[in-house]
């Protein structure tokens, strides 16, 4: 291992180790109660006992932020190849994009769980919607960008319109894509877990952001730490995962040497 | 035979801005032709080179190909080849799909596509680096991929639009002589834009001198074409005497600009 990249790995671990250690002394010394400020010991144990039902509900989490996740990116895609086809397609449909955009998800979550009776389908179209924006506004933008010399070379030798998309606008488009993609995984559990706190479903297809507020009734602050730490670390296997298949989609690109 | 490739009477260009790109410009190129286009910024010598490649429209006047109208260039009939400032390769895209891609585009079946890759590559001296991708080649070879993709439709007109004015004096000498070898090989018809006196002494078998505000053909200085273009060349006093007289217009044309300034 070189030392850029112990570097780049010890030295966040040494400062999260340091974070945990200040505050289970904070909390130890001034003997502050676990339903005020949980110590790191408090919540870990939290996370033993209640282990089975949070990862039950981290199931279920995960299962709709993924699949809001793929509907963005098929639905994302389609609506940015129609909004290039013309101007007047782009002009007559980009403010409702935007509309969708600015309107707060948390504002109309209640009318969709109202509007779709069945739980799941209602809170992976909430976390849809939060996703999908990033998906067509950077699909669209890498569909645009590209290079004018080379569109130059193809239009000087007649390429036709399907030669022009398969060879030069879809691939162009790859960088731009894949950044959106990233942002958009996100944006999916987040919108995952907003819907699930509006809908507050409980049974079988409870996710995290009900245990979050089933532990608050409860005054089970530990519980509820537990279940924010894992909807963290379902954040940050997203952001691995992603940025990981656009390292291995991007590589030809930025390959050196 | 015919002799002629392109024929340009009174083509003027003026853009949509109001700027006169071109003032009427009379131009005919040979069969055989190295000519190089040279001038300050803002002559229109790019301006010229993207009306021949019919990548703009003359705003007057009339560009001819061989005898006719671009119809005449395409998969079936002439062909045209522009090399640019940049690379312009597919970054996706490794070397031989890159050389390969106007062959794809004029719909030649991929085997007979593939087959002529390869000598394409050799002409440039990069058939070592096929499998590579455009990121991992120097700025140098970038432009060797740009060029060999240039000539692997066999043109029967090369049109290079300042093509190594963003390469080190020493990689530029290099190419330079490595285009003169190609050109006298092949005679390749080419019309070829720079900022550099050297460089257009070196390759041309006739300089037009050009000056800006309108951009107009100001002079034209024929070439021996029969002069070995090597290394010696570039020592030799015939070279020396060919850069005195190309830096003697260059520098009445700049004057000119400073007049025009002024009494602007």
């Amino acid at each position: 291992m070189t030392s850029s990249r112990l570097l780049s790995i010890g030295a966040p671990v040494a400062v999260g180790v340091l974070f945990l250690v200040v505050w289970q002394i904070i909390c130890r010394v001034w003997n502050i109660p676990p339903y005020l400020m949980p110590a790191p010991s408090d919540i870990g144990a939290s996370l033993m006992t209640n282990g089975p039902v949070l990862l039950h509900a981290l199931r279920s989490t995960m299962l709709v932020t993924l699949i809001a996740l793929g509907v963005s990116v098929v639905a994302g895609v389609l609506v940015a190849f129609l909004l290039v086809q013309s101007r007047v397609i782009e002009r007559s449909l980009m403010p409702y994009v935007i509309i969708l955009q600015v309107t707060p998800i948390v504002a109309i979550a209640p009318l969709i769980i109202i509007l779709v009776k069945t739980t799941m389908p209602a809170l992976v179209i909430c976390a849809t919607l939060i996703a999908i924006f990033p998906i067509i506004s950077n699909t669209l933008q890498g569909l645009r960008s590209v290079d004018p010399g080379l569109e130059a070379f193809f239009r000087m030798h007649k390429a036709s319109r399907l030669q022009l998309l398969l060879r030069l606008r879809i691939p162009g488009a790859l960088p731009m894509f894949m950044a959106g993609l990233r942002i958009s995984s996100g944006l999916a559990l987040v919108g995952a877990v907003v819907a699930e706190f509006v809908a507050g479903t409980g049974g079988n297809s409870a996710g995290l952001a009900y245990e979050i507020l089933q532990s608050g009734f409860q005054m089970d602050i530990p519980r509820m730490f537990a279940a924010l730490a894992l909807i963290t670390l379902a954040g940050l296997v997203l952001f691995g995962a992603t940025a990981a298949l656009q390292q291995l989609v991007l590589r030809r690109w930025h390959e050196h040497g | 035979m015919v002799t002629e490739t392109v024929t340009l009477q009174a083509v003027e260009k003026v853009f949509p801005n109001g700027v006169r790109g071109l003032a009427p410009v009379d131009l005919n190129i040979r069969q055989g032709e190295l000519v190089t286009l040279i001038g300050p910024s803002g002559c229109g010598k790019s301006t010229l080179l993207k009306l021949i490649a019919s990548l703009h429209a003359p705003t007057a006047g009339s560009v001819s190909w061989w005898g006719g109208d671009f119809s005449r260039v395409g998969s079936e009939g002439r062909r045209l080849s522009f090399v640019f400032q940049d690379p312009t390769l597919m970054p996706w895209s490794n070397v031989t799909t890159n050389v390969r891609l106007p062959l794809d585009l004029d719909g030649v079946p991929r085997a007979e596509a593939e087959a002529r890759v390869l000598p394409a590559l050799e002409q440039v001296g990069l058939s070592h680096a096929a499998t590579r991708f455009p990121a991992q080649l120097s700025g140098g070879m970038r432009m060797r991929v740009s060029i060999a993709r240039a000539l692997v439709t066999k043109p029967d007109l090369l049109l290079m639009d300042e093509p190594f004015g963003a390469l080190d004096e020493f990689t530029r000498n290099r190419l330079d002589e490595d285009m003169a070898r190609l050109c006298a090989r092949d005679g390749l018809t080419t019309i070829f834009v720079t900022h550099s006196l050297y460089e257009a002494a070196f390759l041309s078998s006739r300089v037009i001198v050009m000056a800006a505000s309108p951009g107009r053909i100001y002079a034209e200085y024929a070439i021996d074409p029969g002069m070995p273009r090597d290394e010696n060349f570039r020592l030799s006093n015939e070279f020396a005497a060919i850069c005195r007289d190309l830096n003697a217009l260059l520098s009445e044309v700049s004057h000119l600009d400073h007049r025009t300034e002024q009494a602007q």
